[in-house]
């Protein structure tokens, strides 16, 4: 199969803010492929390296060693993130701007003809419920809408890689659903989808491989069955590959 | 190219959403039209210092507007963690400079247009007179200067910590160099080295931004036009100063992190 | 509740000696305070004693607009400048002037300052004779330099000058004669009796209502009023060819020299001799002023 995402010997490191002090290392030698069609997921616990990797991929940090690609082209051409969406955790938009605003101003940065970016944001708007509260300033957005207007701006040019950073965080179970549903949709669809997230129960539902990472290092990488294997749920076998000792109570 | 006109149009937009720009134009109207109505010895044609008024607040309220503008543009956007969607987006951050920078420009540029409309019918209701071309020159020259303030604010953006350090050291240079820029190689004749070769150094190598700010006695008192030639030269010269801030700015953001 | 009552009492005999002290040391105070202190002028009252700063150099703004700009500041060579144009202009105001006035900005001093000069004026003018664009029908531009010197007048009431010059231009480029008798009545309303007013009181009088007998009796006002400025002081010594007495002795002259011309012109040749007599006392040309007096006895004797 061929892999849209592709990391080789991916390493970042972060100068220490004292003087003498080591570079933290945040990846060491990471190496990910993630093929057409498939719903990915990220996993690691808190400080492992997930949003690290994210970042290199969408071009906001530079890798101290080794590669990383989207569709063939080096992370590092602006052109890289042509064919992807991506949902940050914490969704933030121009306040003053309304909902359609914003997706057409995104959507002039793909380089979206007119017509087609009229007609995309009308389908996303509509995806997302937020037709009717299209022609209003942002700010007058609750959080739900907040965040249902970054699912709109990350799936405003059809991408082929949609990439997201925690994306049922602070929904509610109906946004939680929803979230899953668009997930499921573009997988029909042959999107790829990359997502972090902590909600082990939902990854193992809808996820095709998973990869899970701890202290920058890849620990496992496959199907979710294979690395659940004999253990009760993806919960035990996760504890298990980031080597997570229960403290014994006293 | 539609990368950088795209994000210009949201500069752009938030201009005129914000509400600055209304409180500094009503603000001048107001003072202008009172100060017009100030009756000196039954002479209802007098009319220079009232020309002198309206452009100082014209000077002083697209500077507040260029260099508040421009000082807040990259932070807010790191704040309020909008670059991170931003740059997700087959957009390099040159680009995002370049359509800043562009956004904040074309955004003053509207603003001395509302500005010297309302100057020149001021001056029209007492001179009866339109001296357009006069008038185009000091504002195109004033444009141009305000593209320097914006580059340097820019640049500034990105190597201060807050908007209001950055913003405050902006105003408090530029004013520095509209108030003495002219006479700086004076000052450093009266002094001793090093101080000499110092202030020497400055004065040939900042952007001289005193120059276009010298055309408004020739507005107010009626001068001819300046040749052509020197309105061109003189813009060359400051787009010269503003495509080094921006290149600047461009080298120092790529190395910084978004988040 | 005790500690309540204590409060009140405390209170109130804090009170009481607040409105003892300043009843006691208002009166003290309203002594020391000058007249300008009185002033009903917003501004003055704010700015205090540096509105006088203000009022400077709004009479020195007043000179520029005069000039069109064109102007020397505080890094130019202003030795040309020291009596603002528009006040030597009118006649009245002694003038400290040296030097070349077209030049006061030097040549280049290098590059930028060459580029810089096409931006500015840079070529020394006069509003009324045809300013900028040499355009002589143009002569009431000279309007613009009033808001200044309106601003400086109300800043400083106590500067003569500005008052003098103020009248000069309304009466003589803008036609505005009753204006400019009521900028020299109010300036003696702040400065009683003062000589120089006085003088241009009756030069409104003499050259505009032509009523030589007001004049007259203005221009002799302003003299008695210029001996009691210096009482004890024997004219002779307020004559005296010294830095100090350039302003005295400039009034005198303008003062003796007037009333000599309208002695002159109403027919009177004795009066106008006396009067020519003194103002060569004072005069910087006596010579010129004695031949002039010969002229006067000839024609007296041949009729």
């Amino acid at each position: 199969m061929n892999a849209i995402l592709r990391t080789e010997k991916l390493r970042v490191e972060f100068k220490g803010r004292e003087f003498r002090q080591l570079p933290k290392v945040a990846l060491r030698g990471l190496d990910l492929e993630v093929n057409a069609g498939e719903v990915f997921g990220f996993l690691g616990p808190n400080g492992a390296g997930k949003t690290t990797t994210i970042n290199v991929l969408l071009g906001f940090i530079q890798p101290t060693g080794g590669s990383a690609s989207l569709f063939g082209i080096d992370v590092r051409q602006p052109i890289a993130r042509q064919r992807i969406g991506y949902l940050p955790e914490l969704t933030y938009y121009y306040k003053f701007l309304t909902a359609e605003e914003l997706l057409r101003f995104y959507s002039r940065i793909f380089s979206l003809p007119r017509a087609e970016a009229e007609k995309r944001i009308d389908a996303v708007l509509k995806l997302v419920e937020l037709d009717s509260a299209r022609k209003r300033l942002i700010k007058t957005y609750s959080k739900g809408m907040q965040q249902r207007v970054g699912l709109a701006q990350a799936l405003i040019n059809n991408p082929d890689l949609l990439m997201l950073d925690e994306p049922t965080s602070g929904l509610d179970p109906l946004g939680r659903m929803k979230v899953r549903e668009i997930i499921q949709r573009l997988k029909n669809e042959g999107k790829t989808v990359f997502f972090s997230s902590h909600e082990l129960g939902e990854v193992e539902t809808v996820c095709d491989r998973v990869a899970i990472i701890a202290e920058g290092e890849l620990k496992a990488v496959g199907r979710v069955g294979d690395i659940v294997g004999q253990r009760a749920s993806l919960e035990k076998a996760f504890l298990d590959i980031v080597g997570y000792q229960p403290q014994s109570t006293p | 190219m539609n990368n950088i006109f795209a994000v210009a149009g949201v500069v752009i937009k938030e201009l005129y959403r914000r509400k600055d720009f209304y409180v500094l134009f009503i603000l001048t109207i107001v003072i202008c039209l009172v100060m017009a109505s100030v009756n000196i010895f039954n002479d209802s044609q007098i009319i220079r210092y009232l020309k002198e008024l309206c452009l100082l607040l014209i000077w002083i309220s697209s500077l507040v507007i260029a260099i508040t503008t421009t000082a807040r543009q990259i932070p807010a956007e790191r704040e309020q963690r909008t670059l991170l969607p931003l740059l997700a987006k087959p957009l390099s951050r040159t680009q995002l400079i370049f359509g800043k920078f562009l956004g904040c420009w074309l955004a003053c540029g509207l603003v001395l247009v509302c500005f010297y409309a309302f100057f020149g019918a001021l001056a029209a209701s007492r001179e009866h007179t339109w001296p357009l071309l006069n008038y185009f020159q000091a504002a195109f020259l004033h444009w141009v200067m305000l593209g320097v303030v914006i580059a340097m604010t820019l640049l500034g953006s990105l190597v201060f910590a807050a908007p209001s350090s950055n913003s405050t050291i902006c105003l408090v240079i530029v004013l520095a160099i509209l108030c003495v820029g002219r006479y700086l190689d004076l000052v450093a004749l009266s002094l001793a080295e090093p101080g000499r070769s110092i202030i020497s150094g400055i004065y040939y190598t900042f952007p001289h931004l005193e120059v276009p700010f010298g055309m408004r006695n020739l507005i107010v008192h009626d001068w001819p036009l300046i040749e052509w030639k020197f309105v061109a030269l003189d813009a060359l010269y400051l787009l010269a100063y503003a495509a080094a801030f921006l290149v600047a700015a461009c080298l120092v953001f790529r190395r910084k992190a978004v988040n | 509740m005790n500690s309540a009552k204590t409060s009140w009492l405390l209170l109130i005999a804090l009170l009481v000696l607040c409105f003892g002290l300043a009843a006691n040391l208002q009166p003290k105070f309203q002594s020391l305070e000058s007249s300008r202190r009185q002033s009903n002028n917003f501004f003055s009252l704010m700015l205090g004693d540096s509105s006088r700063i203000f009022a400077n150099s709004f009479f020195v703004k007043a000179d520029a607009y005069y000039h069109s700009g064109y102007y020397p500041t505080i890094f130019d060579n202003n030795e040309a400048f020291r009596t603002p144009h528009m006040a030597e202009d009118t006649g009245a105001v002694a003038s400290h002037n040296e030097g070349e006035e077209t030049s006061f900005m030097g040549p280049p001093r290098d590059w930028i300052d060459a580029f810089g000069r096409h931006f500015i004026p840079n070529r020394h003018t006069h509003l009324d004779e045809g300013g900028p664009t040499d355009d002589l029908s143009t002569s009431s531009e000279v309007r613009e330099i009033l808001p200044w010197l309106k601003l400086s007048a109300e800043l400083d009431p106590e500067n003569i000058k500005t008052y003098v010059v103020t009248a000069f231009w309304l009466r003589t480029k803008l036609n505005k004669v009753p204006e400019a008798e009521q900028v020299l009545r109010e300036g003696l309303r702040n400065n009683p009796n003062d000589p120089q007013l006085l003088f241009e009181l009756g030069r409104i009088y003499f050259e505009n209502y032509h009523d030589p007998a007001r004049a007259r009796n203005i221009w002799e006002a302003a003299l008695r009023s210029w001996a009691r400025q210096a009482p004890g002081v024997p004219q002779s010594d307020r004559l005296e060819k010294t830095n100090e007495n350039f302003d005295n002795r400039f009034i005198f002259e303008q003062l003796q020299t007037n009333l000599a011309q309208l002695e002159e012109k109403a027919g009177n040749r004795d009066a106008a001799i006396a009067r020519w007599e003194l103002a060569k006392l004072a005069s910087p040309t006596p010579d010129d002023i004695q031949k002039h007096i010969d002229e006067l006895k000839q024609k007296q004797t041949a009729h």
